[in-house]
């Protein structure tokens, strides 16, 4: 099969391969690679693929991949690379006439204007007659110099190696942008940053046809980048002021709906209810397509489930104020108790188990403590299977994106076994509130945890 | 709220324990709207095993939302019938009133849309 570059972002490492792999059941796109050539110091990995336009289709939505290029050579310097491309003079024939453009880049360095021309120059011998184009040309060339990440500068060091071919595909990095929530009508405190919402689409195979639901919807970030990708979506939460954005940032815009307009996602986001997952309405026998959900962790107010502190008289709610029940009042809240965050993960999954269709996806985020994280920490269930665990480290702790196939029906004894009672110690994000606020060492750059 | 979501969500107070009372929950002063919206078959089709028909067509009718009474035998090639659904589960929202429940009689009150599922102290 011909050979591709994959031109990865270099950013969140961690995610890329994982990406990589929902992209290519999400576009049913055969692709073969060896893993062991997957460098996370690299932003190129060779792959190989049916068709260029194959290729174009795998990378299409991929929001880590920024284009993925037709391999035409490579070589630690450009003789050993004008030597590889010189071997397929056959492809040139094609792109003899028509209009092009080069691109030259360099990873890890910055090139100057003339050093870029004098690289496109060195291409000569391909024999190009047709008009450069800048823009949309029909035919795009893509060089560059990986030196590798430095904090130095280390001006005189060689290239590890130079890559070249022909772009066939870019990915979608420009819904970053799109998706900003700076540009946003509304947003909350721990709204969840744009180019992570939108990993967790791909992470989630959210496409059209498809039912995705977030549990914990907050401002609705995931409901919307998974139906930009066409999925239809729900949500809720116990705190429907976040649905309707009569608290936080940017209040009385209509909350999620604001968004929802200004995106045009209104016939895909189908709805938004208030209630707490823990106790939920959902019948038996509905079923979603994925969950992609951000657990609150508790550590800004303290996660909350509905429920009723010791020794306080359960039927306060029915108490007569002002001659109506005072559950019935337009103004009753019901009570709430904390939500210890291992309880918030092993409730997640149990539902998960129960609500996903099989082969249906759990994508949501894991908050851990960096130095005492081991891999079996992360949470088991004998009806999911673990697909992808992707760190995004902050020093002293992590986040996690944890994804999770449904691979059986849930039958009762599973129940059982899915106890977390096979660790013979806390996992590291038992308890994790406690330990943001008196262990760690905080940056201010880090995110805002819900 | 629309319909699509009716369908999926039962009475779920502590003690409320029968099945044919807790689901469907029944409107009441529903206040309708339809908005139009671009209709995908794909999912049309592949959620029709998912929804309780004879719960559909029972909120529908006291809705006044005419749908057919029994799904076709190849709902994909009928367009008719996928118009039909897709006007009734996702078109029609409901935008104020409540959802009452024929078993315990909690009421979930729908405001601008959202529905209040929440439960009371006495129900959890």
């Amino acid at each position: 099969m011909p050979k591709f570059i994959v031109h990865f972002a270099h950013f969140h490492e961690d995610f890329r391969l994982a990406e990589l792999e929902a992209l290519t059941l999400l576009e049913d796109v055969v692709v073969e690679y060896d893993r062991a050539s997957y460098n996370p110091e690299s932003p190129f990995l060779i792959v190989e693929i049916e068709s260029a336009l194959q290729a174009a289709k795998l990378v299409r939505r991929g929001i880590l991949v920024r284009s993925i290029v037709e391999y035409w050579g490579s070589g630690s310097t450009y003789e050993e690379l004008f030597a590889e491309v010189r071997r397929q003079p056959e492809r040139w024939a094609e792109y003899k006439s028509c209009s092009f453009k080069f691109t030259v880049e360099a990873f890890g360095k910055s090139l100057s204007q003339k050093e870029k021309i004098s690289t496109i120059e060195s291409f000569s011998f391909l024999g190009f007659e047709g008009p450069i184009r800048m823009k949309n040309p029909s035919a795009e060339f893509f060089v560059c110099e990986e030196y590798g990440e430095s904090h130095e500068p280390l001006p005189f060091e060689t290239p590890r190696r130079i890559w070249f071919g022909r772009v066939v595909g870019r990915g979608s990095r420009e819904l970053i942008d799109r998706f900003d929530v700076k540009k946003r009508k509304y947003l909350g405190n721990t709204t969840m940053d744009a180019e992570l919402s939108l990993i967790m689409a791909n992470q989630a195979l959210a496409r059209p046809g498809c039912l995705v639901y977030d549990p914990f919807v907050g401002t609705g970030s995931f409901l919307m980048t998974c139906s930009h990708f066409g999925a239809s979506s729900m949500g809720s939460d116990i705190d429907g002021r976040q649905i309707r954005g009569t608290a936080g940032f940017r209040r009385d815009v209509d909350g999620i709906n604001a968004n929802l307009a200004q995106y045009q996602l209104q016939d895909l986001v189908l709805d938004t209810a208030v209630f707490d997952v823990c106790r939920n309405p959902w019948r038996d026998g509905m079923l979603f397509d994925a969950i992609v959900t951000d657990p609150p962790y508790g550590v800004r107010a303290g996660a909350k489930r509905l429920g009723r502190k010791n020794g306080t008289i359960p039927e306060r709610s029915l108490r007569i104020v002002d001659g109506e029940e005072s559950h019935r009042r337009a103004d009753y809240y019901p009570p709430t108790i904390p939500y210890e965050m291992s309880d918030v993960i092993s409730d997640l999954l149990e539902f998960a188990a129960e609500k996903l269709v099989v082969g249906g996806r759990l994508v949501y985020w894991l908050p851990t403590v960096a130095d005492e994280y081991e891999p079996e920490d992360v949470p088991a269930h004998p009806a999911l299977r673990l697909v992808a665990n992707s760190e995004q480290p902050f020093g002293s702790w992590s986040r996690r994106l944890i994804t999770m196939e449904k691979i059986a029906i849930l039958s009762d004894t599973d129940h059982l076994l899915s106890e977390q009672g096979s660790l013979a110690r806390d996992p590291a994000h038992k308890n994790f509130r406690d330990r943001y606020f008196t262990k760690f060492k905080r940056d201010p750059e880090d995110p805002e945890l819900n | 709220m629309r319909l699509i979501t009716h369908n999926m969500l039962k009475c779920h107070v502590k003690n409320c324990k029968e099945p044919d009372k807790q689901f469907p929950l029944q409107f009441k002063d529903a206040k309708l709207e339809q908005i139009e919206a671009e209709r995908n078959n794909e999912f049309l089709v592949r959620m029709l095993p998912r929804i309780d028909w004879p719960a559909l067509l029972k909120t529908t009718k006291e809705l006044g939302i005419i749908i057919p009474e029994k799904v076709p035998a190849n709902p994909a090639d009928d367009d008719e019938f996928l118009q039909a659904l897709h006007t009734a589960i996702l078109e029609m929202h409901v935008k104020e009133g409540s959802m009452v429940c024929n078993g315990c009689g909690h009421e979930y009150k729908i405001t601008k849309g959202i529905p209040n599922m929440l439960l009371a102290e006495h129900e959890i």
